[in-house]
């Protein structure tokens, strides 16, 4: 049983894996013949010298160590995220102040149980005369007009808030105080 | 100090799950334990110190970005590296076509280093990303070729062929370079 002859085209593709022992192990007979053309041609003994070195030449292109800044330009670069999740917060201030203030108003210095009531009281008047039960309710327009702001703003608020909970990450980030 | 000495034994995947329940001490110490890594896979993907650290960088934000993504019942090195090659490969697409040897307005001596085999950095920068990849993540990132064949969702068999044709190529570039008299 005789093989035909290696072509240089074909040793050449085969270098790698002949180089790493993997065509000894998957096909003996082709690694014989692979040293059997080597032993007889310059040209791809050069090549095969260089096959074996191109891997140490890789592992010896040296990298410079990395700047000592690294570590703290990241964790300076990730403190914006952290501080600007606490500023989306501070949001919510201003539709807190509008809020009381409506709430402030519509109380007319009574109390927040006055509120309540009144708000009820405003809403059974309402019901009553959209069903056609009741007369019209004489509620100011401009406690009206306050209410449906003050819905509006509840709902604002809790869109905000829906969002802020959805963006938190699982809890907020710390700096460890003591290390075990 | 100390601290952190003994916190470089913690595995990456426990530090991982530190910090994605918000410790930054922990994830501090995981990028420190990385950046040697990292940084050497950025600059032998960029051959530039700035960009190097830039990319290394982007890595870390990245990978704060995505800790809660990590799924803690499989191996946290395969994923950080896929990761990090993905980030590699859309920065060098973005950036700015620079040339493989630094001039001499950007060479920070400091942080540079002699290019003692510029044919080999040459070739290597030749490179198409496919082939490119894998002789990064297994050559400067230190994985194996399973966790390269992980990293970048192929089998071994896949990678072991793709470093091969890498190395031809180099190879072949490198007899090039060899013929037409060019430093080595």
């Amino acid at each position: 049983m005789t093989e035909s002859p290696l072509t240089c085209a074909r040793v050449r593709v085969l270098l790698e894996s002949y180089v790493d022992g993997d065509l000894e192990r998957d096909d003996p007979m082709q690694s014989d013949a692979v040293r059997e053309h080597l032993a007889g041609c310059a040209d791809c003994r050069r090549q095969h010298h260089q096959a074996v070195s191109v891997p140490f030449r890789l592992k010896a292109l040296a990298s410079p160590p990395p700047r000592e800044s690294l570590v703290g330009d990241v964790m300076h670069a990730i403190a914006p995220s952290r501080s600007g999740y606490r500023r989306a917060w501070t949001l919510i201030a201003p539709e807190a102040i509008l809020a009381t203030f409506i709430l402030w108003y519509l109380s007319g210095l009574d109390g927040l149980s006055s509120i309540a009531s009144g708000i009820f009281g405003d809403l059974q008047g309402l019901v009553g005369w959209g069903s056609g039960t009741g007369p019209m309710p004489s509620v100011p327009r401009v406690d009206v007009l306050l209410l449906i702001s003050l819905i509006a703003l509840a709902a604002v608020a809790g869109y905000h808030l829906s969002v802020l909970i959805r963006l938190a990450p699982s809890t907020l980030p710390t700096r460890r105080t003591a290390r075990e | 100090m100390s601290d952190v000495r003994a916190a470089a034994a913690l595995p990456a995947a426990q530090l991982v799950r530190q910090a994605a329940g918000g410790d930054l001490d922990a994830f501090e110490e995981l990028i420190r334990n990385l950046q040697r890594r990292v940084y050497g896979f950025a600059y032998q993907h960029l051959r530039d110190p700035d960009e190097a650290h830039d990319l290394a960088q982007e890595i870390f934000v990245k990978l704060y970005r995505n800790l809660a993504r990590y799924d803690a019942e499989r191996p946290f090195d395969p994923w950080f590296w896929k990761l990090a090659a993905n980030t590699a490969i859309n920065y060098r697409r973005k950036r700015i076509p620079m040339p493989a040897e630094p001039t001499e307005e950007t060479a920070a001596p400091e942080h540079q280093l002699p290019a003692h085999d510029p044919a080999l950095v040459e070739a290597l920068s030749q490179l198409d990303p496919a082939y490119r990849m894998p002789v990064l993540l297994h050559y400067y990132a230190d994985l194996s070729l399973e966790q390269v064949g992980l990293s970048l969702n192929l089998s071994v068999p896949a990678i072991k062929s793709r470093l091969h044709r890498a190395r031809a190529q180099l190879r072949n570039s490198l007899a090039e370079s060899d013929e037409s008299g060019a430093p080595r």
